[in-house]
This record gives C-alpha cells, sequence and structure tokens, in this order.
C-alpha cells in the first residue's frame, strides 16, 4: 500500500480497492473503474462533471447499489471484505459509512434521539428490552454534549428545522458511527460558511488525530483544493486523472472536461 | 348495581371491549411505530382462538397453556410471512395480510376435520371456575392481560427499540445506513406482535364459548383499523378512545339503550357496519389524526 | 392429465376467465390512472348485479335488456365514488395508503347499506337458459353472451387506449397532472371518462357473476381479492396484461379445483399472490436487504 503523507497508519483506517468495477442501467454504463485504491490518504476527494458517475460510485461502494461486473474490496485493518458479500446495514457496522447527498432525516426523532439512535449498539435495539433506555443516553451524552456544542442548531432540543441543520445532522450521525472509511457527498452544500468551516475543521482534526479517512464528493472545487490530499477526477463513468491538487488543477484534460460546468455556473 | 357488575352480559362486555383495545394497541405498534399496514388481523387473531381451542378440546392440553401454544402458532406462522411481504411498499403489504386474512378464514371453513367447520367447535369452558362469578373474574383477567399489552406498548415506544422502529418508519434506507438491521426487526417485530394478536385470540374463546368460522371475517380487522383512525393513529391513548367511541356507543349503547322492534334490531348490526365504513371515510378525509391528535404516519 | 380433463379445464376456465377479466380491466384502469388500489371497486359489481336483478325480476326486463342500465348506473357511481370521495380525498392530501384504507371504508359503507336495503337473503335473476352442448360440456348461452362481451369490451377498451388520444392523455395524466394540464388535457373530463368506464367494466362484471349464480351484498367483495391478484400478475396498471392475466390466473383456477380440493386450490392462489407481488417488486427495483 502506498505511503500516505498525512495518515499515521492506513493499516488502521479503511482503504477500499476497486477492481475493474462495472454499473449498467439498461445498456447504459454508468461506471466503468478500472484499477483505483482509495483512501491512502486522509481526505480524498472525488470531483467531476455532472452525470460523470459520482453518486453511483459512491453508491456501488456501500451497496446501495449492486455492481453488474468486478468488484470492490474494502481493507479493514488486515481484513479483506469484499463489499458485494454484504449489504449496506453490516457495511456501516464495519466502519464504512456514508452521509447522503439528497436530505434525509428522520421526522420524528430530535436531534438528540437521532444521535442517540446512531450510538445505540445493536444489543441495546430488542423488542423485550424496555429499561435500557437511560443506559442508551448516557452513553451518548458525551457526544451529544459535544456536538451540540460545537455546531449551532437553533433548537438543540428539538428537531432540525432548516435544510442545512438536517445536512449537519446527517453528518453528525455518521462520524459517531466511529467510522474508518467516511464517504461525504456534497458535505457543505446548503451549510452557512461558518458550519461548512466547523465541519471541516472537525474532518481534518479527526483524520489527524484518529484512523479515519475521508473520500469528500462536491462541486465547490475551492473547498477541494484548500482541503483534498489528492483527488480523483471522473468523467463519463471513469477515473481518469489522479493526482494532488496541484497536479490536477494544472491538468488539461480536467479545465477541458469542466469548462461546460464551469461556463453554466 | 352490584349484580350489574358481576352480570354475564356486563362481564362480556367488558372483555370484548378490553379485546379490542388490545388487538387496536398491538395494531397501532404495527402501523404507526413500525409502518407496517397489516390488513390481516382477523386472520392471525382467528388462528390465535382456534389454535387455542384445538389444542384444548382436541389434545386436553391446559387452557393457559393452549394459548400460550397459540400464540407461538400464530407468530411462526407470522413469520415466513413477513419474510415474504415485508420488503414490498405500503400497498402490496395491505394486500397481501387482506389475502392471508381471507385464506385463513376460508381455511377454517373447509378443514372440518380439525376445525369443525361451519358445525362449530365447542364448547370451551370458562377456564377460572368460580361458580357464578366466574364471567367477571375471566373479564377482570383479560383486562389484566389488556393493561399488561398497554404498560408494554407505552414502555417500547420510550425504549431504544421504539427508537429504532420510529427510524425504520420514517426513513428505513437512512436507518440502515446507520447500521441497523432494520429488515430483521421488522421481520421479528411483526412476528412477536401477530404473536401477541394470536394470544388475544386465544383469550376471546371462552368468551365466544363456540367458535364459527364467519367470527374470522374481516370486520374484526376493520373494527381494530377503524378505531385506530378515529381515536388518533399515533397514540396509545388513541388505540383506547378510539374502541371505546366505535365499540362501546355502538355495539352498547346502540343495542342496550335505544328500544328497538325486533324488525329494526336485526339490521343493528349492518347499520353499525355501515357507519363503521362512513366513519373510516369521513375521519381520514376531515381529520386524519383523530379524536387525539397528534402525528400523522408518513408516506 | 388427461387431454379430456384439460380441455374440460380449459373452456371452463375460459368461461370463468369472461368476468374476471371485465373486472380486472376496469380495477387495472383507475390504477393505471390514480395510483392506488381501490377496494371499493368491488361496490361496482355489486351495485351493477343488484340493478339487474331489481330491474329483472322486479320490473320484468329480460336479463339481456337489464345489462344496459345495469352497467350504465355502475358507472355512475364509479364517478360518483371518485367525485364525492377519492378526489376531495387526493386534493385534501391524504396518502395512497390512507386512500385504500379509505376505499376499504366506502366498501364496507356500501356493502353494509345494500344489506339494510337488500337484506342478507339471495336475489336469483330470472332467465330461461338455453344449454348447448360443446364438446361434452354443457354451456348456456349466458356463457356465451358473456364471453363475447368480454371480448368485444376487452378489444373496445383495447382500442381506446392504444387507437384513440384517450390513451395517450391517460398515461400523461397519470405520469404528471401538471405537466398533462398544460399540454391541454382537461384532466378532470379525462378522470371521470375513466373512472365511468372501469364501472361500466365491474357492472358487467357483477351482473354476470349475478346471473351465473346468485345476487348477495357480498358478491363484488368475494371477487375482490381475486381481481387484484390477476391486476398484479398482469403488472399493475397494464390493460392487456390484465386480459392474459385474467384467462391465465381463472383457467388455472378452474384447474385446480377441478384437480384437487379448495386446500390446494387456495396454498396455489396465495402462492401465485406473492410471486406476483415479489415479481413486481423486483421490476420495479427493489433494495437488496
Amino acid at each position: 500500500m502506498s505511503a500516505c503523507n498525512t495518515c499515521k497508519d492506513t493499516e488502521k483506517t479503511g482503504v477500499l480497492h476497486i477492481k475493474k468495477a462495472v454499473k449498467r442501467f439498461g445498456g447504459k454504463t454508468v461506471v466503468n473503474v478500472e484499477d483505483i485504491r482509495i483512501g491512502t490518504h486522509c481526505i480524498e476527494g472525488l470531483i467531476g462533471p455532472n452525470g460523470a458517475g459520482k453518486s453511483t460510485l459512491i453508491n456501488l461502494m456501500t451497496q446501495k447499489l449492486s455492481l453488474t461486473e468486478g468488484e470492490i474490496i474494502y481493507y479493514r485493518g488486515d481484513e479483506a471484505i469484499n463489499v458485494s458479500s454484504k449489504n449496506l446495514n453490516t457495511l456501516a457496522k464495519l466502519n464504512l459509512v456514508r452521509s447522503n447527498q439528497i436530505i434525509q432525516d428522520f421526522a420524528s426523532l430530535t436531534i438528540v434521539d437521532s444521535m442517540i439512535l446512531a450510538n445505540t449498539d445493536l444489543r441495546h435495539e430488542k423488542f423485550y428490552k424496555l429499561f435500557n433506555d437511560k443506559e442508551v443516553r448516557e452513553a451518548a451524552q458525551e457526544k451529544i454534549d459535544f456536538y451540540l456544542d460545537y455546531f449551532h442548531f437553533d433548537f438543540p432540543e428539538g428537531h432540525a428545522l432548516s435544510a442545512g441543520e438536517k445536512k449537519l445532522l446527517d453528518i453528525i450521525r455518521c462520524l459517531i458511527l466511529n467510522p474508518k472509511f467516511l464517504l461525504l457527498d456534497e458535505p457543505t452544500a446548503g451549510l452557512p460558511q461558518d458550519q461548512s468551516d466547523k465541519v471541516i475543521d472537525l474532518l481534518q482534526k479527526k483524520t489527524a488525530e484518529e484512523d479515519m479517512c475521508v473520500l469528500i464528493v462536491e462541486h465547490n472545487l475551492d473547498l477541494i483544493w484548500r482541503v483534498c490530499d489528492y483527488i480523483h477526477f471522473m468523467a463519463d463513468g471513469q477515473i481518469l486523472i489522479q493526482g494532488t491538487p496541484d497536479e490536477i488543477k494544472g491538468n488539461e484534460t480536467v479545465n477541458k472536461k469542466y469548462i461546460g460546468e464551469e461556463s453554466n455556473a | 348495581m352490584i349484580s350489574f357488575l358481576t352480570s354475564g352480559f356486563f362481564a362480556s362486555m367488558l372483555s370484548f371491549l378490553a379485546i379490542y383495545v388490545a388487538l387496536t394497541v398491538i395494531l397501532h405498534l404495527q402501523a404507526n411505530v413500525a409502518g407496517v399496514v397489516n390488513f390481516g388481523i382477523a386472520g392471525f387473531w382467528g388462528i390465535g382462538m382456534y389454535a387455542t381451542s384445538i389444542f384444548l378440546l382436541r389434545f386436553n392440553i391446559n387452557f393457559w397453556i393452549s394459548i400460550v401454544l397459540g400464540a407461538i402458532v400464530t407468530g411462526l406462522i407470522a413469520l415466513p410471512l413477513a419474510r415474504i411481504l415485508l420488503n414490498l411498499d405500503g400497498q402490496a403489504v395491505l394486500v397481501g395480510t387482506l389475502a392471508f386474512a381471507s385464506i385463513v378464514e376460508n381455511q377454517i371453513f373447509v378443514n372440518r376435520e380439525i376445525t369443525g367447520g361451519s358445525r362449530g367447535l365447542g364448547t370451551i369452558p370458562m377456564p377460572i371456575d368460580v361458580g357464578p362469578y366466574r364471567f367477571i373474574v375471566y373479564g377482570l383477567v383479560v383486562v389484566a392481560f389488556v393493561v399488561a399489552l398497554i404498560l408494554y406498548a407505552w414502555k417500547l415506544k420510550k425504549a431504544p427499540f421504539g427508537r429504532l422502529l420510529f427510524s425504520i418508519r420514517d426513513n428505513e434506507l437512512l436507518s440502515r445506513s446507520l447500521g441497523k438491521p432494520t429488515f430483521r426487526h421488522k421481520i421479528i417485530f411483526f412476528a412477536i406482535t401477530c404473536g401477541l394478536i394470536g394470544l388475544f385470540g386465544g383469550l376471546t374463546a371462552p368468551l365466544h364459548s363456540f367458535l364459527l368460522p364467519m367470527m374470522v371475517s374481516p370486520t374484526v380487522t376493520f373494527t381494530a383499523w377503524i378505531a385506530l383512525m378515529l381515536g388518533g393513529q399515533s397514540k396509545i391513548s388513541g388505540a383506547v378512545i378510539g374502541v371505546l367511541a366505535t365499540e362501546f356507543v355502538f355495539f352498547y349503547l346502540l343495542r342496550v339503550i335505544l328500544p328497538l322492534p325486533a324488525e329494526a334490531a336485526q339490521m343493528v348490526p349492518f347499520f353499525i357496519y355501515a357507519a363503521y365504513g362512513l366513519m373510516l371515510v369521513l375521519v381520514l378525509m376531515f381529520k386524519p389524526t383523530g379524536i387525539m391528535g397528534g402525528k400523522r404516519r408518513g408516506n | 392429465m388427461n387431454p379430456i380433463l384439460l380441455q374440460f379445464t380449459f373452456i371452463i376456465g375460459l368461461l370463468e376467465a369472461a368476468p374476471m377479466v371485465l373486472a380486472a380491466v376496469g380495477f387495472t384502469l383507475i390504477y393505471r390512472l390514480n395510483g392506488f388500489v381501490n377496494v371499493a371497486y368491488s361496490e361496482n359489481l355489486t351495485i351493477g348485479a343488484y340493478t339487474g336483478v331489481v330491474l329483472n325480476t322486479m320490473l320484468g326486463l329480460g336479463f339481456y335488456v337489464a345489462i344496459i342500465p345495469a352497467v350504465l348506473v355502475s358507472g355512475l357511481f364509479s364517478v360518483a365514488t371518485y367525485l364525492l370521495v377519492f378526489r376531495p380525498a387526493m386534493r385534501r392530501g391524504v396518502n395512497k395508503t390512507e386512500l385504500i384504507i379509505m376505499s376499504v371504508g366506502l366498501s364496507f359503507l356500501i356493502r353494509y347499506g345494500l344489506t339494510m336495503v337488500f337484506g342478507v337473503l339471495p336475489y336469483p335473476f330470472t332467465h330461461d337458459r338455453t344449454f348447448i352442448r360443446f364438446l361434452n360440456i354443457g354451456i348456456t348461452d349466458l356463457q356465451i353472451v358473456c364471453l363475447i362481451l368480454a371480448a368485444l369490451v376487452s378489444i373496445f377498451y383495447l382500442m381506446f387506449m392504444f387507437r384513440t388520444n384517450y390513451g395517450e392523455k391517460m398515461r400523461a395524466l397519470s405520469d404528471n397532472e401538471q405537466l398533462a394540464k398544460t399540454s391541454g388535457i382537461n384532466p378532470l373530463r379525462v378522470t371521470i371518462m375513466i373512472w365511468f368506464m372501469a364501472g361500466v367494466a365491474g357492472g358487467f362484471a357483477g351482473v354476470f357473476l349475478g346471473v351465473f349464480s346468485i345476487v348477495v351484498p357480498w358478491l363484488g367483495w368475494y371477487e375482490i381479492l381475486f381481481i387484484m391478484m390477476i391486476t398484479i400478475i398482469g403488472g399493475i396498471g397494464s390493460v392487456p396484461g390484465a386480459i392474459v392475466a385474467g384467462l391465465a390466473t381463472s383457467i388455472l383456477r378452474s384447474g385446480v379445483t377441478l384437480m384437487s380440493d379448495s386446500y390446494a386450490g387456495a396454498v396455489t392462489l396465495l402462492v401465485l399472490f406473492i410471486v406476483a407481488l415479489k415479481y413486481q417488486a423486483v421490476r420495479k427495483g427493489g433494495i437488496k436487504t
């Protein structure tokens, strides 16, 4: 495994090895990735024009969609796990976690309940366990206090109200799961600048201090150049170019592929 | 007054009300907490009632053990059904459970050797034989079971498992992305709660004392649904109020208080069911949250 | 299976299929347009049957004459349920599951309302049957007429769907009402038309089911599950699918009933039902669990 300049130890974080992964819808090939490793740096970025297949690739990695061909291996410490043999929820339990591009929330759970849910171990969730809520709450208390203190919610005791708060809560739930590999699909879209900066600060701190690496899918290129250690450029379902932000920034192909998009924006 | 309270009539009214409260509370757990639209309540209830009676009468097993066995049988039948149906969408679950219940009714009718078919199955005696007071004593036992159920439901909604069920109902995919095996939880919870429906079916057997296939009609299902919709889908109190508002008002006040001529009295049940239907339409149209208010179940 | 029994099964199945195909086509139209399982559709059958039998026995109309007012009443009833119940409900934002529960309530209201008017005793039609022997099977004129009518109605509805612009309008409407409106379709008129046609098809089914046996308040209710199953097997919302599935399942049902006890029949139906539901889910693109 290639060395990481900022991560302490890739043996402890998660690494995804994508081998000849193909996804077709009907006859249309949406993703066709030859052979790449993701997660060898602290924070990596996945960029590309609209319709490049970024979200589909993330869905394939977390088994929200299944592969048409090829395989994706998730290295978790010294374990090698073929993601096709798992599903969305078992992968989350193996610390391969994803956030959502489209705003997702539990309509009937408060912010605190949502965090407790994410923090609660499966063994506490049994139909015959009626008296363990206090224990479960206490176990989550430290994290709840931290996140409510760190981020701003209008009504921390109530529900997440705005789209931004829901997005933030989505990311918090992911972080509570202690991911070794965290996939963030447009994490700062819809967030106010100060909250978005706080998310990034927290991700940098956590990847530096804990056994975690992050893959960010973003359209906000300023953010990508600023925080990513390594970038995968995707177009037409393929990973065309990989490199450091400086390498990608100057690349002609990248600029060409992005031109249409930039002029729209 | 005392003699009224110990009368068979009062005891039977109390017991049936309690049973319907139980069915409605369980329906609330399934439909509103776990998000499973069960339209086959009559089927599970019927399996419990018949299985209990068959264990009791054909195998001479003690009544209370028979009830437990009946509940287990119901749960075990619900398990594969849940496995098949619960990853489909709400409409499919509704139609599938409705079909299941109608097949149960049909099977009870057809398998005469076991169920007695249209000749009926009986006689199921009152399990607690304390002379003339046996009806009211049994009624109180049923009420005790229902109170226990309500306590369980109340506690469950505040427990971590309740939180999990709410999350599944609200957004199953999001819950799965947090590592929750939602499908397994739904299946197990559905089987357990159907087992409970079977348990209350078993408790109903001595009240009917003589079982006929027509008792296992979809009317039981709809009575519970109407009570839940009327009372308020999202609250346990809604289930209780709903049953009192439908069963009590319609069946008992209409029959006991209003002096109707014999000919009109025959029409009362039909009138009641028609009124149930009308109420269901009106409640969903004008006040989908029911009497007790609260949140409405999502799409 | 020996050839005579096979022949027997096929012909009886075909004759039994005729009213079911009609009912399934009507049910499918509503599902295709409004996207929910309308359980109260069963009452179109019952109302059609009662109208027919009342005109036939009380006013002395011939059976074949009575069919026409019966299906018209059924069609109007269908439109009335839409205008008085489902349309206002959908406008109030009642969700799909609640709409189905509502339709069950409506079905209850109609069924027991009819029971209060007509009582539980069955009403038989009066009609002198002509028996015809066909391949050693006794067939009545009613069955033949029903088969022919079912075929005609099916062809007419298929033409309507695929040969006129109404079919297109209906598809546009079920996909996106707003878009349909802006492209000059009058949603209310098309919708009423569809509900009327669905009701008429249900009325036909009801009258024939009634004349084949007897008219009782739960006539439609007894068949609604089978109708739903046909619709699901045919691929919910597809009219040609409903026709083919209606024929196939009815023939299968008669085969199973002829060969074995009703236990196997019920189980076969349940299995079919579930397979159909599963298949439907897979086609929609289920999620891995």
